[in-house]
């Protein structure tokens, strides 16, 4: 892929995510890892190449049916992006919301989540209050929530302590155990170690896999 | 999400602000005046002045349906009044008397159909006519003055009025039947006229809040095009999006119609205060009708109408354009 008429970030890139999976996707700054999660929740399509996600070949997916697409993938952006007029909670319960659950059918759900990533205090509080490590957790609820058949996260411990890095990883593995396929870009090593799951390893905008 | 990892869930009931649930016209009032919290942010200051813009609208258009109203009723009187009568003129000729004149049309109008009454006009009636034009004591009885016969017809079946003058002019040389239907004509014009005119200010008026409307909810979108994005990373269709944003745009539309509707009520009722003595293309200001006032309500009902789906069908429209 390539942004406008730039160099190609990405070019033969192939690999395939089995259900149930857990990768990492390490590499330098610049190697093109968020790009390639930008390819796989819709936000961006590809200049060329075949990606298919839940058997559709995205690059000819009409619009109307990336919704449903995208409500299957949970994803948890390098810059967060929660929604600065919403509270934490509502921030968290965003996806339920859109899917068109009624509030009272998620309520204890979203509570309970908020709790476990160590927000339970922070429900009312809108994102800007947040330190950075509150807005990563929040986001991190925000992506699982729904619990998606695929979790994408860009950096999802790059604002917190080892031990709350460990704590989410755990959230993960959970996640993972639940049938989720989890792909998690990051620069941390030792979580990498940590969960001995496969490593996808892109560089100068070509991928090994490793493990 | 039931799954999730075991851990006590956070019993603290304090924290949501849960509203009763009302029932039936509570519930549409409570809607339509008590906004839900969007996840689109609203528009803070713009909402304000948008609410201002939208009651100055509404102002005009209740002001405008409101004399377009109150045109309509008066012209459809003058139509009832005037239809109902007609004039003879008998001026004096030398083949015959005055009387003999009056008597043979009185002849002629009692044998027509459709003629319910027929009165000639004393000298005093005249004089009556007469004098505020020429001032008292100014008719003198030398005056050559012509009789005038007042006739009163049956508006639902009125007689052939053509057949009706011939046969008038041909029992008496001299006599005119005068039908007002060229003044009733004028009248009625120029009352249509503004009848229209109120019209078209509605249509300007409505066509110009779908234009700040659509503008408002562009500029709203584009602001707001992280949260637009994110909601659609996160899989909301744009129906979500549109009922969101339209939702913001109801309350603003009504709460800018009800201020507007209680401007021009206030205005009305100035009117009538103030007495019958202002006219306005020759129709009496003297207030709204009572039974006028109800329609006004429709005013802030349209307003909501028409911002809801003015930004209904701009967001579809942009977002199709946006992603």
């Amino acid at each position: 892929m390539r942004y406008g008429m730039g160099p190609e970030v990405l070019r033969d890139v192939s690999f395939h995510l089995a259900p149930g999976s857990f990768h990492f996707l390490t590499g330098p700054s610049g190697a093109g890892k968020t790009s390639l999660l930008k390819l796989m929740f819709m936000a961006q399509r590809p200049s060329r190449g075949l990606i298919t996600m839940f058997g559709r070949d995205i690059a000819t997916l009409p619009r109307a049916e990336l919704p449903d697409l995208r409500r299957r993938v949970g994803v948890v952006f390098q810059e967060f992006r929660l929604l600065d007029h919403l509270t934490t909670y509502e921030n968290v319960a965003l996806p339920l919301r859109i899917q068109g659950r009624p509030e009272a059918s998620y309520r204890d759900d979203v509570r309970e989540l908020l709790a476990w990533v160590g927000l339970g205090e922070r429900m009312q509080a809108r994102p800007p209050t947040l330190s950075g490590g509150e807005k990563q957790r929040a986001a991190i609820a925000r992506a699982v929530v729904a619990q998606p058949d695929l979790l994408l996260a860009d950096e999802p411990t790059g604002n917190v302590d080892p031990e709350m890095g460990k704590r989410l990883l755990r959230l993960f593995m959970e996640l993972n155990r639940l049938g989720t396929s989890i792909l998690i870009a990051t620069h941390d090593h030792a979580l990498v170690e940590e969960a001995g799951a496969t490593e996808l390893m892109l560089k100068g905008g070509r991928l090994t896999i490793r493990g | 999400m039931a799954n999730t990892p075991a851990k006590p869930a956070s019993d603290d009931p304090a924290v949501l602000g849960e509203e009763p649930p009302r029932k039936g016209y509570a519930a549409m009032l409570s809607a339509l005046l008590v906004e839900t919290r969007s996840v689109m942010p609203s528009a803070g200051a713009t909402g304000l002045s948008l609410v201002l813009v939208i009651a100055a609208m509404c102002f005009l258009a209740s002001l405008a349906l409101g004399a377009a109203l109150s045109v309509s009723h008066v012209t459809s009187d003058w139509t009832r009044d005037l239809s109902g009568a007609l004039t003879i003129e008998v001026k004096p000729t030398n083949a015959m008397t005055p009387d003999e004149q009056i008597r043979a049309v009185l002849y002629v109008l009692s044998r027509s159909e459709g003629v319910v009454s027929a009165k000639a006009l004393g000298h005093e009636d005249m004089k009556a006519l007469l004098e505020p034009w020429l001032g008292t004591g100014n008719v003198t009885d030398d005056l050559p003055l012509p009789h005038l016969i007042d006739v009163r017809i049956d508006a639902t079946s009125p007689p052939d009025l053509e057949a009706l003058a011939q046969a008038i002019v041909a029992v008496a040389p001299g006599a005119q039947l005068d039908t007002h239907r060229q003044w009733q004509d004028q009248l009625m014009s120029a009352a249509r006229a503004a009848e229209w005119l109120a019209y078209a200010v509605l249509i300007v008026v409505a066509a110009t809040m779908v234009a700040i409307v659509t503008f408002a909810t562009r500029a709203g979108l584009s602001a707001n095009r992280e949260v637009v994005e994110v909601l659609h990373l996160t899989g909301a269709r744009d129906r979500f999006i549109a009922a969101e944003v339209q939702r913001h745009f109801l309350h603003l539309g009504f709460r800018g119609g009800m201020i507007g509707l209680f401007l021009s009520l206030t205005a009305f009722l100035a009117l009538a205060l103030q007495g019958s003595n202002t006219t306005m293309f020759m129709v009496p200001m003297s207030g709204l009708r009572l039974e006028y006032y109800p329609a006004l309500l429709f005013v802030p009902l349209a307003a909501a109408l028409v911002s809801v789906l003015t930004a209904r069908i701009t967001v579809m429209r942009t977002l199709h354009r946006l992603l």
